[in-house]
């Protein structure tokens, strides 16, 4: 099927002559998908260079005929109000974001290679005990962890986003790299051993770095999560000051639903982050899944 | 250092004498410093919750948090919640949004992996934008769609009328009829890249000689994904589609930003209802029993769940 190079004169003159009917129904269907994926991405962009009077209009405009950038100037000006809070509910959720990335793997690393080599007692229950936290719903959590926080005074900080956002990410990246270290070979540490390296050392200085997709893998996977996270810091944030963006721009434009411009210029700039890390990163993505998650 | 499997381990477990487990724990006390973290994060985060929410369910609650005001009702909550029409209307909700962004989602997420998987131009441009409904934050989705389905002014409604399929724009998420079905385009939306991820990873692992044997032993397109393809990919479906389901039972943005579970609880899905009795309500007691029966039925997905996994582990032991 994927070797067209090898069967290239013969092959590639039957083709010519008969109609390949599932390839051209897989071209259209990709049509249609890149069509259902794109176009309301489009009309976000498009809406969001509108003046909120082009907006409301119908038929709508659908190309704007006054573009404008006014809504991302009023968005990203440090100068005005609307522009204080925006950008402080940016870097609020890029501070909470990163800090649960980084705790992300810093836990997830050496529980997956546990999981992977060791053989300790109770490993397997407590292995799929970290895969069933999937299961649950955050809503199931709610009332309890922000009874929790307040009484361990993390309610209103920072510090009870990161520590749920936690959890979130765990199962999943603890299952992505016992994955990779099931698939990197175990003569590779005990060369290591023979040569003089501790456990650690070996695990530190061998398997860490062959793992690296892994952890790139397990860090978007982190990083977009706590980025789009919304029911908690929903429902454990509430001075304004704090607020990351999924619950800042929902602040922001509850009480003026008609500035759609605005909306959709604010969910653009919320986007752009995860977007640019996931494509730029995107093939250790993949290739995590590959490795870690589809076992051969 | 060795990989054993769960088997072995098991075994081992069996062997009669407690102080033999203790030793076996002591022995091993190096390996549970790599797992501690996890498991301490896990402990605080998860169990304390779960026995919180198990108690409270038992209890009348007055409404704001002071909840040391509780009185023991027994099982009160649970035969309010089992008598009332609003559950039958939610949990239908519910199958109806589970199984059909389920389905949905895996179909067309399997069938772009597969349109994907014979390389041509613009092949990683593709699966890249296809991707990217994926990756942006839920939120901004529903508004996106929100305004995509506005009753005055949205582009879908504009459309309709200008091919006079229609005399004016339609409500699609303020009607009864309707909002349920429109929600789940969006969720699906949201979902199917992570189908085609998971496909298109798992499609990589097909053998090619399989396929190229199948093709000269005269088997069509139709057959060799039938009967080659398909069932190599039987275990990664089975994950991906337990993923899905779970995430679309637990889904709680896109319901509760652009509809609230209106109009008149058209669109409230159990996770949605829940969060209204609890923080809209303040019945803490009714949301928590909600929670608990919650928990039942998604242990029992999560039977499933451990055991497709664990299936992949064990052929990856047996290997």
């Amino acid at each position: 099927m994927s070797t067209i190079a090898g069967t290239a004169p013969r092959g590639q003159a039957r083709r010519r002559i008969r109609f390949d009917g599932w390839r051209w129904g897989g071209r259209i269907f990709l049509v249609f998908m890149l069509l259902y994926t794109a176009l309301p991405m489009i009309w976000m962009l498009l809406t969001s260079i509108k003046s909120g009077f082009a907006a409301m209009q119908f038929p709508p405009q659908w190309w704007p005929d006054q573009p404008t950038l006014a809504s991302y100037q009023k968005l990203l000006d440090p100068q005005n109000s609307v522009g204080q809070d925006f950008l402080r509910f940016f870097w609020n959720s890029l501070f909470v974001s990163t800090a649960t990335t980084i705790l992300s793997v810093i836990v997830a690393v050496p529980a997956a290679y546990a999981f992977s080599r060791f053989t300790f007692p109770g490993r397997n229950f407590l292995f799929f005990t970290v895969l069933l936290r999937n299961m649950f719903p955050a809503v199931i959590f709610l009332v309890p962890l922000f009874i929790l926080m307040r009484a361990i005074g993390l309610v209103n900080t920072h510090g009870s986003l990161v520590l749920t956002y936690l959890t979130f990410g765990l199962p999943l990246a603890i299952w992505l790299l016992k994955g990779f270290y099931d698939n990197i070979p175990v003569q590779l540490e005990q060369a290591a051993r023979i040569d003089g390296a501790t456990r650690f050392q070996a695990f530190i200085l061998i398997v860490m770095p062959l793992s690296t997709p892994g952890i790139i893998a397990t860090a978007i996977y982190s990083f977009i999560g706590a980025w789009n996270e919304y029911i908690y810091a929903y429902t454990f944030l509430s001075k304004n000051e704090q607020l990351t963006l999924p619950v800042g721009i929902q602040r922001f434009f509850s009480e003026n639903t008609t500035d759609f411009p605005g909306l959709m210029a604010a969910s653009f700039i919320m986007s752009v982050p995860v977007v640019v890390l996931f494509l730029v990163l995107q093939r250790y993505f993949v290739r995590a899944l590959t490795e870690g998650a589809v076992k051969h | 250092m060795t990989i054993v499997t769960g088997k072995t381990e098991a075994r081992r477990r069996l062997q009669p004498g407690g102080s033999g487990l203790l030793r076996k724990i002591w022995e091993h006390r190096a390996d549970y410093a790599y797992v501690l973290p996890a498991i301490a994060v896990m402990l605080v985060v998860i169990a304390y919750p779960i026995y919180y929410t198990i108690e409270l369910s038992f209890f009348s609650t007055p409404p704001g948090l002071q909840l040391r005001d509780k009185t023991f009702i027994g099982f009160d909550n649970y035969t309010a919640i089992l008598t009332s029409g609003v559950f039958w209307k939610v949990t239908w909700n519910t199958l109806i949004w589970t199984v059909g962004s389920t389905g949905i989602s895996f179909v067309l997420g399997f069938a772009a992996a597969l349109a994907l998987h014979r390389d041509f131009f613009g092949r990683g441009v593709l699966r890249a934008i296809l991707i990217i409904p994926w990756v942006i934050s839920a939120v901004a989705a529903s508004y996106i769609w929100k305004w995509i389905y506005h009753s005055d002014f949205g582009i879908i409604g504009a459309v309709l009328v200008g091919l006079g399929w229609a005399d004016r724009p339609p409500n699609f998420i303020d009607s009864v009829s309707t909002v349920l079905p429109s929600l789940i385009v969006v969720n699906i939306w949201r979902e199917f890249p992570f189908a085609m991820i998971m496909m298109m990873a798992g499609l990589q692992t097909v053998p090619d000689q399989l396929l190229r044997a199948a093709k000269v032993d005269g088997a069509n397109a139709w057959q060799r994904f039938w009967h080659v393809t398909f069932p190599h990919l039987r275990n990664v479906s089975t994950v991906t589609i337990l993923l899905l389901a779970v995430a679309n039972f637990n889904s709680f943005i896109i319901p509760w930003i652009m509809t609230g579970g209106g109009p008149s609880n058209a669109s409230h899905i159990w996770i949605t209802h829940i969060y209204e009795l609890a923080f809209g309500r303040q019945r803490w007691g009714v949301a928590s029993a909600y929670s608990v029966l919650l928990f039942i039925i998604l242990m029992t997905f999560g039977y499933f769940y451990v055991r497709a996994l664990s299936g992949n582990d064990r052929r990856d032991g047996s290997a």
